[in-house]
């Protein structure tokens, strides 16, 4: 069934919860629901199944406007985020579904049990039939509660986050079956709190902040650092894993005015960058190459620093650079790095740090099964060692750093 | 469940036999009780039967059926175990009602039974209005706050009534207290189509309480219309107390004994519920009345009785679970 809500506007005691909100669902589409609490997400499943009436707007069912309830449950099911406990049985929990399709005042027929057996089967739960609905563990409830959906045989379905308080295989178990019955042609508007949840089960996002769509569109297009800063205003950093997002919280921490310097590359650097810059360390870097994953790290973190072509050695150029930057550096710390042909002038670097007597090597695995470059090599590490404090892993740099910066 | 309705039916047969046969003035016997059934036995006894007894049966079934039926309402409708008919106010406004008619000493029973009932029924919507235009997200809720609230106002009025009736003090007391002594058949033409039509509403509804467990909204999301259920619920109910309590005065407890002892017997779905209330009432309340009338020389007001039996009977519900 295709869902249009266009201009939506709703008031609650005069005061406005949806302003003007126009959407779509085509049939076949999971359509999450994105937005902070007090969003108006809740509040807009509940205009669309016509248990509040909008001042303003309309609400199409594949073109169609229903104004009744008892109407609109035949062909729409709602899933409200609470439910009270209740000693029913888990298959009158479901038959209860089958209440639209009754008529008058009549009870279920063996024809409405088979469809609601049929529903729980759907969810994985047929053998929970004659349980106790109150007996039951979170996600299984709420697998009951979809099955009461399925029972009424919906052409769309408005959920209201479905996976609240679940454990995260409950989570996924819940959403894998909401997918399922999209694909045998349903469709489903669904209010979440878990964006990368949402951004891996549904076809489309919708995020919504005080009362108004924001945003529209595929996971990928929508789910953008700037748009969570502007509708949950929060700091976070976004990783593209496979299809969906990944969305990764950034701490907010006070700069504390230090500067470390990291000389690193090839990933050996990235842990440290991260670690130190939630610490509130201000963080350069170099020499990198572009691309390296250690370079996207320091710029994820908007540090300074000295790059270098993909795969090319450093140029003396790049190599002068990376030294300002520690002469500026109150700590430089060396990498657990792979030392050859094309970065050697990032151990020369080194010396020159541990000359000036701030330098901390972090060296977790030996130097020896990191060197590429040679004998000469060996001896630069050497005076390196000499002259600088030596720690086993990263969170040992840290207290170290802290030690020497105080 | 087929068994459990057989089985209460046929005690249903048995406490309405027990109810005819034994009573303060004596214990009939079989041949008596033939004889009054086949028209040929003495006036005094046949006056008793048709007088006395038999009306004092239906009353009794009346008024348990009435008082059970709208407590399993109401415990759907706010989904809370505690809930009784009289959560409404309906009591406190019928007590009114009577101590007025006995203050302004023009009691007889139509007057106090007129004016219990009008009264109960204007509490009734009272409480529920004031309950629908207070400003909480949860009408139900509300509606109990403001049935606690106006119970307190009234039940303060009717002590101060009590205060200035006087000679008739001890009258209003027991009014209040509960009783189906001098039973009329005014009283059985006035409550059963009542009970008949309300209870009838209540049966055909079977199937929406269920759907009400889960909460109001889950109600709505399989299209029951709420706002207009909770209406005709809560109109429904206060006419089948108000003319409960009209005939027989305050009995409590009823609404809550009958539908939890069900409830452990049958479970929470009112299909089965529901119809298993009623039958076990309508043993249950003339069984207590006809334990009131014959444990003492005189007679003890039957709302005592049920009293007695709801204070342990909480306990037991507070310890189960």
């Amino acid at each position: 069934m295709k869902l249009r809500v266009e201009n939506v506007t709703v008031k609650i005691e005069s005061k406005e919860i949806l302003k003007d909100v126009t959407l779509e669902v085509e049939s076949g589409e999971i359509v999450a629901l994105l937005g902070p609490n007090g969003s108006g997400k809740s509040t807009l499943l509940r205009t669309i199944f016509g248990i509040l009436k909008p001042v303003k707007g309309v609400v199409f069912f594949d073109g169609k406007r229903i104004d009744k309830i008892e109407v609109i449950s035949k062909n729409v099911a709602y899933l409200p985020q609470e439910s009270s406990d209740t000693n029913l049985t888990v298959l009158d929990v479901v038959l209860l579904g089958r209440t639209p399709h009754l008529s008058g005042f009549k009870l279920p027929k063996s024809y409405d049990l088979e469809i609601s057996k049929k529903a729980l089967e759907e969810v994985g739960m047929i053998e929970f039939a004659g349980r106790k609905f109150s007996e039951l563990s979170g996600g299984e409830k709420q697998k009951v509660l979809l099955a009461r959906v399925f029972a009424q045989q919906p052409k769309l379905m408005l959920l209201d986050e479905p996976t609240a308080h679940l454990d995260i295989s409950a989570q996924i178990e819940i959403m894998e079956i909401v997918r399922r019955k999209v694909n045998s042609g349903c469709s489903a508007l669904v209010a979440m709190h878990d964006i990368n949840l949402a951004s891996m089960f549904s076809d489309k996002i919708i995020m919504v902040k005080n009362g108004k769509v924001v945003y529209v569109g595929e996971a990928e297009e929508v789910l953008t650092e700037e748009s969570i800063r502007e509708v949950y205003g929060a700091d976070v950093r976004i990783k593209k894993v496979g299809r969906s997002v990944y969305v990764i919280p950034k701490t907010r921490v006070k700069k504390n005015g230090k500067i470390v310097h990291i000389i690193c590359g090839g990933g050996s650097g990235r842990d440290l960058i991260y670690l130190l810059s939630e610490e509130g360390y201000s963080i350069s870097a170099g020499v990198l190459n572009v691309l390296d994953s250690d370079w996207e790290a320091v710029i994820d973190v908007g540090g300074e620093f000295v790059e270098e072509a993909p795969f090319s050695p450093i140029s003396e150029e790049a190599h002068e650079k990376n030294l300002e930057l520690i002469e500026k550096a109150d700590v430089v710390v060396l990498s657990n790095l792979v030392v050859g042909k094309g970065n050697i002038k990032n151990l020369i670097a080194a010396k020159i740090a541990a000359e000036l007597g701030k330098l901390i090597v972090v060296e977790k695995t030996r130097f020896e099964s990191r060197n590429f470059f040679g004998k000469q090599a060996e001896k630069i590490y050497e005076e390196i060692v000499k002259r600088a404090r030596v720690v086993g892993s990263e969170r040992e740099a840290l207290y170290e750093i802290r030690k020497v910066l105080g | 469940m087929k068994r459990l309705i057989a089985s209460l039916t046929a005690l249903n047969i048995l406490v309405a036999l027990l109810c005819l046969i034994v009573g303060s003035s004596g214990v009939f016997g079989v041949d008596v009780f033939l004889r009054v059934v086949s028209g040929v036995a003495k006036e005094s006894d046949v006056s008793i039967f048709f007088g006395v007894r038999l009306p004092r049966l239906i009353l009794a079934m009346i008024v348990g059926a009435s008082l059970s039926a709208s407590g399993c309402a109401m415990q759907a409708l706010f989904r809370n175990p505690l809930a009784e008919p009289y959560v409404l106010g309906v009591a406190s406004g019928a007590s009114v009602g009577a101590a007025i008619v006995y203050v302004l000493g023009i009691a007889t029973m139509s007057n106090i039974l007129i004016s219990a009932f009008v009264f109960a029924l204007l509490t009734s919507f009272a409480v529920y209005k004031l309950g629908s235009l207070a400003r909480f997200r949860d009408q139900n809720y509300a509606i109990l706050l403001a049935g606690i609230a106006i119970a307190t106002t009234l039940s303060g009025l009717t002590s101060l009534l009590i205060y200035f009736s006087a000679q008739s003090m001890h009258k209003v007391v027991f009014w209040i207290m509960g009783s189906l002594s001098n039973p009329r058949w005014e009283e059985v033409y006035f409550s059963l189509p009542i009970a008949f039509f309300g209870i009838l509403f209540l049966l055909l509804n079977r199937w929406n309480f269920n759907a009400l467990l889960l909460g109001e909204e889950h109600a709505m999301a399989v299209g029951l219309n709420v706002e207009n259920f909770r209406r005709y619920l809560i109109g429904t109910v206060s006419l089948l107390t108000a003319s409960a309590v009209a005939v027989s005065g305050v009995i409590g407890f009823v609404g809550i004994i009958v539908p939890h002892t069900m409830r452990l017997m049958v479970g929470e779905d009112y299909r089965k519920l529901l119809p298993a209330t009623i039958l076990f009432s309508t043993i249950f309340m003339p069984l207590v009345d006809l334990a009131s009338r014959i444990s003492t020389a005189g007679e003890i007001p039957v709302g005592a009785l049920t009293a007695l039996l709801g204070g342990p009977f909480f306990l037991y519900l507070l310890w189960r679970r």
